[in-house]
């Protein structure tokens, strides 16, 4: 009796073991996004798995990395080789970044599979944004991961309250005929009508040199604080600079002097919040003062269509941003959001067809980016995007997923916006070194030690609280002392060759 | 009989100004150890307006419950997140400390063979790491320890270091005879470690679980690396270093990602907030303290000659 009972529960046990065979499930994709603030996905990925189970044949998982630990999630998933994570936002300042992993081989290389799946890519994707993907990778030259669609091109602008501009006697119009060096006059009566405790500048050290001297980042220069340089032809941004196209130690120009010369001025006037010297509050101050209104003039790295973001809009004040130059295409910008695929993935060719459909069908990265209608956001009478409360618990990195222009356009940003950022970025010019990215291996201990010591004065200095006249010299001979040239010789090196 | 006595009065005593001396740089040592928490009980209790205005104060403009009431309406993913820590502590500790136990107490046996081999072993660990990688590629691929409760336990339960003072403790308070007493008296292996030996280096064992229920407490790091998916079972800690990392991270980054970051800082908690949580985070631990305080004092002063 015994011997059947257990022949039958074996025969139950295998049978039940194939019936589970026989329901296996289409294999599951993961991708890992960057910026996200997602606490509820089930419902999302419900509707995002009917709609591509026969699409891509696979299911999709997502893991919502946030700001704060992408980098370290991302590389180790990468570096130890898991194959639970089949695709990963990569670009030119994460800690994965582009170039380095895909000439480390962590990526798949791409070509072929755009080759036989990519159709739909190819045509949805401008030519600029996969030429600036191509790149010599650990299987040579070519694309090893899928560049998102986004604002594609950097510009600096003023950020400038309109609403205290006009309190003050001053029009928009007088203002853009006014350069950095003549902004006393207007601080000096902002401070008078508003009393002691206001600062009218309220800056992004770091940002507000680059727009007075024009220079630009050099991709693969040190992260926590810019010490190379290159220098913008301000009229034609796509035509060589004023210094040629040589990267230069940006503390040690006249332009440079100059701008701290004034700056210091400013600071000592009380026109600057000191604040906004120190790091650890910097960042702070600044998002907070904005939200109040409560300034004058700001700098703000401009994405077409962020003054109807309701970080704008909130702030209670009229906001107008006024360019320092056109647009321009630089390889930080060009790299700026990308997916690959991890070369430990066990499906390479379902994560590829999913990205090829994320970035050319609107219905798919609508679900995915905005959330679900009648849930995360509802249609109104003009077709426009409404969010809902809901949204809170579902919000993805909008640029950090791929192709947004195939997105819907929302309320706040009015019909049309899409097409009006597809043209405003097809019409930006490409700097004479795109595509360069500083290969910092050979020199990363000086890298290291330079940053030290630029993290000790460059803020503080750009920020106007350290006199230039006797911290300035300090400065430079302690990058001299730390190896700057070495640092310099090595960048200009590689960008004479990448130039040819 | 009273002569010595006294004399050791003398010995053990200072003169009043001395006496005042200590009490001062005593006081004000105490004093900076409790002021920074004040502060953060101060800040969580300021309004957004007046941190915006002046910064952190000990005497702000204006007071504000809105912090908390924020906290509260975080709801399940606070309270979760509250319970894991507790559950992850509660867990961690027993378990950790058993392991302790049980792995220093052959140690301090002399009859022990393989005594040097395993010393040996856990002290190794304690000068070379394996390193980042393949830690994880052991815990994640090898053990399984991904987005579970597990992952926050196991990979914390051995310590050398607290191997090294458990073995040291044992060494200096169970005398050999105790173990031939018990042993003579018919008493086995396991009934000699646990009701002859225990008993007397209680004071030890609260160290270590002292030790060891703050490693779990204000652990954050292993959320950060194994738990990918489920997020029911992070610990509170996890929560706030994720939002302190969140604006780290796009203060850092905020010229890289122009207004993308503008728009995200929109969405990370408050100065104020971060402090309320900071308070969640100590008081149940500092509640904790005072139980073990009693066999700690013990602890640091058993091994003195007593007159």
């Amino acid at each position: 009796m015994k011997k059947v009972v257990s022949i039958v529960l074996a025969l139950a046990l295998l049978l039940a073991a194939m019936s589970f065979a026989l329901a296996e499930e289409l294999p599951t994709i993961t991708i890992m996004f960057h910026g996200s603030n997602v606490t509820d996905d089930t419902a999302v990925l419900e509707a995002v798995n009917a709609y591509i189970a026969d699409k891509v044949g696979a299911k999709l998982e997502v893991v919502w990395g946030t700001w704060g630990d992408f980098d370290d999630k991302a590389t180790n998933a990468l570096l130890s080789g898991d194959t639970g994570i089949d695709m990963v936002f990569t670009c030119s300042w994460s800690a994965d970044e582009y170039n380095t992993y895909a000439k480390n081989g962590y990526f798949v290389k791409l070509d072929d599979l755009i080759a036989e799946y990519g159709a739909d890519l190819v045509a949805a994707i401008p030519e600029s944004l996969m030429q600036a993907a191509t790149i010599e990778g650990a299987e040579g030259m070519g694309i090893y991961a899928v560049n998102g669609f986004k604002d594609t091109a950097t510009q600096n602008t003023w950020d400038v309250n309109v609403t205290l501009l006009n309190e003050l006697g001053y029009t928009l119009d007088d203002f853009k005929a006014m350069s950095f060096y003549d902004f006393g006059e207007l601080f000096q009566k902002a401070k008078a009508l508003k009393g002691d405790s206001f600062y009218p500048f309220l800056v992004e050290p770091m940002v507000l040199e680059r727009m007075v001297t024009g220079s630009i980042i050099v991709a693969g220069d040190s992260g926590s604080t810019n010490l190379l340089s290159l220098y913008l032809n301000q009229d034609d941004v796509s035509a060589e600079g004023p210094e040629g196209n040589v990267i230069l130690n940006k503390f040690a120009t006249d332009e440079y002097r100059k701008f701290v010369d004034k700056m210091h001025e400013y600071y000592e006037a009380g026109y600057v919040d000191p604040s906004l010297a120190v790091a650890e509050t910097s960042n702070d101050t600044r998002t907070n003062t904005q939200k109040t209104g409560e300034y004058l003039i700001g700098t703000q790295s401009y994405a077409f269509g962020y003054e109807y973001s309701a970080d704008v809009l909130d702030r209670g004040i009229e906001v107008a941003f006024v360019p320092c130059t056109d647009p321009y295409v630089d390889t930080t910008a060009s790299q700026g959001a990308m997916v690959a695929i991890s070369t430990a993935s066990e499906h390479p060719v379902e994560s590829f067809k999913f990205l090829a459909l994320l970035n050319s069908d609107p219905t798919l990265m609508t679900m995915l980016n905005y959330g679900l209608e009648g849930i995360h956001y509802n249609l109104n009478a003009d077709g426009l995007v409404e969010f809902t409360d809901e949204r809170a618990n579902y919000s993805p990195w909008t640029n950090g997923m791929g192709n947004v222009t195939i997105l819907p356009d929302t309320a706040a940003e009015g019909a049309g916006f899409r097409e009006s950022f597809k043209a405003y970025y097809a019409g930006a010019k490409a700097i004479p070194a795109l595509g360069y990215v500083f290969d910092n291996a050979e020199v990363a201990n000086e890298m290291a030690a330079l940053g030290t010591v630029a993290a000790q004065y460059a803020l503080a200095l750009d920020a106007g609280a350290l006199d230039p006249e006797t911290t300035l010299p300090d400065f430079l001979a302690a990058l001299d002392a730390a190896g700057m040239q070495t640092y310099l010789d090595a960048a200009n090196a590689q960008l004479a060759a990448y130039l040819g | 009989m009273n002569k010595p006595q006294r004399q050791q009065v003398v010995l053990n005593s200072f003169g009043p100004g001395a006496q005042a001396l200590f009490h001062t740089v005593l006081g004000l040592f105490a004093l900076a150890c409790i002021v920074p928490f004040l502060f953060v009980i101060i800040i969580s209790f300021t309004s957004e307006d007046s941190i915006r205005q002046i910064g952190y104060s000990f005497m702000p403009l204006s007071w504000s419950t809105q912090a908390y009431r924020y906290v509260f309406q975080l709801g399940d993913a606070l309270w979760r997140s509250y319970f894991n820590s507790f559950l992850i502590t509660a867990v961690g500790t027993v378990l950790s400390v058993a392991i302790c136990i049980l792995y220093s107490y052959p140690l301090y046996r002399k009859d022990f063979r393989y005594r040097g081999f395993f010393n040996f072993l856990s002290f190794f660990t304690m000068i070379f790491g394996g390193g980042l990688v393949p830690t994880f590629v052991v815990c994640k691929t090898l053990l399984g320890l991904s987005d579970n409760y597990a992952a926050l336990i196991v990979p914390l339960l051995f310590s050398p270091f607290n191997v090294i003072v458990m073995r040291t403790f044992f060494q200096t308070t169970v005398p050999r005879e105790l173990i031939e007493a018990s042993t003579i008296d018919g008493a086995g292996e396991y009934r000699t470690l646990l009701q002859i030996v225990l008993p007397v280096v209680k004071p030890g064992i609260a160290t270590i679980a002292l030790l060891n229920a703050l490693a779990f407490w204000n652990e954050w790091f292993l959320s950060l690396l194994y738990i990918t998916k489920n997020m029911d079972v992070i610990p509170l800690q996890y929560l706030l270093m994720r939002m302190q990392r969140n604006a780290d991270f796009l203060a850092k980054n905020s010229a890289m990602l122009g207004a993308d970051a503008a728009q995200a800082a929109r969405n990370l908690p408050s100065q104020s907030l971060k402090m309320a949580l900071v308070v969640f985070i100590v008081v149940p631990i500092a509640c904790a303290y005072p139980f073990f305080q009693r066999y700690v004092v013990a602890g640091l002063t058993v091994g003195s000659v007593k007159g």
